[in-house]
C-alpha cells in the first residue's frame, strides 16, 4: 500500500481534503435588519466574504453542509 | 544494498503508444464532458450515493477496509472514464464526495479507514538503516583494528586488591 491509502500511488484527494479548511471559512454575514426602501440591499455581503466563482470555494461549501450534518449525527442531534 | 518491497505488480501499467490505438475522440473522455461544472458533478454524485443500492455496496466496501480516499478517487476515476466529467472536476470534488462517503459510514455505524494518516508514519525507512550500516562499515573498514588493540595494551591494568586493609578509591 503505498502513499496514504491508495493502492496505486500519490492520491490528490488526501490532499485537497486537508487543505479543505472549512472551520476557518468566513460565515455568511446575518443581514442587519434596516427599514426603508432606501437601505443598502445585503446581496453583496456573501460576494465580499467569498469568491463563489471559485468551484473550490462552491465544493467547500457544499462539504460543510455535509459536515455539519454529520458532525450533527454523531452528536445524536440529526 | 537493501532491496525494497514493493506489492504493486510491476508491469501492470499501459503499453507505450496504448493510447493512440484508438481513434481520436473514440473514447468517452475524449468528447465534451456530460456535466461541465462542479456544481452539476455534485448535484449527480450526491443523489446517486444517496440510492439504497449504492448505500449497501459501499457499507460491504467500507467494512472490508478499503479506505475512502480510495473509494473517492476510484468513483470520480470512473467518472472521468464514462466522459462524464473532466478529470479536473472530479478532483476538486473529492473531498465533498469523502465527506459523503464518511457520512454514510458514519450512518451505518461502520468503522472505517479514512486514508488520510500517513500509515509509514514512526516507522524507520529501509533507506535510513542502509544509510546508516554503509557509515558503520566504512567507519570499521577506515579504524586500524590492530593499532587500537596494541594501544589498548599498553595501558595499565588496575589492580584490584580485595584485603579489608585495601587502601580505597
Amino acid at each position: 500500500m503505498s502513499m496514504y491509502g491508495s493502492t496505486r500511488g500519490y492520491n490528490p484527494g488526501v490532499t485537497m481534503y486537508k487543505n479543505m479548511d472549512i472551520e476557518n471559512m468566513p460565515k455568511q454575514q446575518e443581514p442587519q435588519k434596516t427599514g426603508g426602501l432606501l437601505a443598502r440591499k445585503p446581496m453583496d455581503m456573501m460576494s465580499k466574504n467569498m469568491n463563489y466563482s471559485n468551484p473550490a470555494i462552491r465544493v467547500a461549501k457544499q462539504m460543510e453542509v455535509i459536515r455539519n450534518f454529520r458532525n450533527r449525527m454523531k452528536n445524536g442531534d440529526a | 544494498m537493501v532491496m525494497l518491497e514493493t506489492n504493486e505488480p510491476m508491469f501492470d501499467g499501459p503499453i507505450p503508444g496504448e493510447s493512440l490505438t484508438a481513434e481520436l475522440g473514440a473514447r468517452p473522455w475524449q468528447s465534451p464532458p456530460q456535466y461541465s461544472n462542479v456544481d452539476e458533478v455534485l448535484d449527480y454524485y450526491l443523489s446517486r450515493m444517496s440510492q439504497e443500492d449504492f448505500m449497501v455496496q459501499l457499507v460491504d466496501v467500507l467494512e472490508m477496509g478499503v479506505p475512502v480516499s480510495a473509494i473517492a478517487n476510484s468513483i470520480q476515476l470512473s467518472g472521468v472514464m464514462q466522459g462524464l466529467h473532466t478529470i479536473d472536476s472530479g478532483i476538486l470534488v473529492m473531498p465533498a464526495l469523502m465527506e459523503m462517503i464518511m457520512m454514510l459510514g458514519d450512518a451505518a455505524d461502520v468503522k472505517y479507514e479514512t486514508g488520510l494518516d500517513n500509515p509509514n508514519k514512526g516507522v524507520t525507512r529501509d533507506t535510513l538503516l542502509a544509510k546508516v550500516a554503509s557509515q558503520y562499515k566504512k567507519k570499521l573498514e577506515d579504524t586500524d583494528i590492530k593499532e587500537a588493540v596494541e594501544e589498548k595494551d599498553d595501558e595499565p591494568e588496575e589492580q584490584y586488591s580485595s584485603g579489608l586493609m585495601a587502601r580505597r578509591k
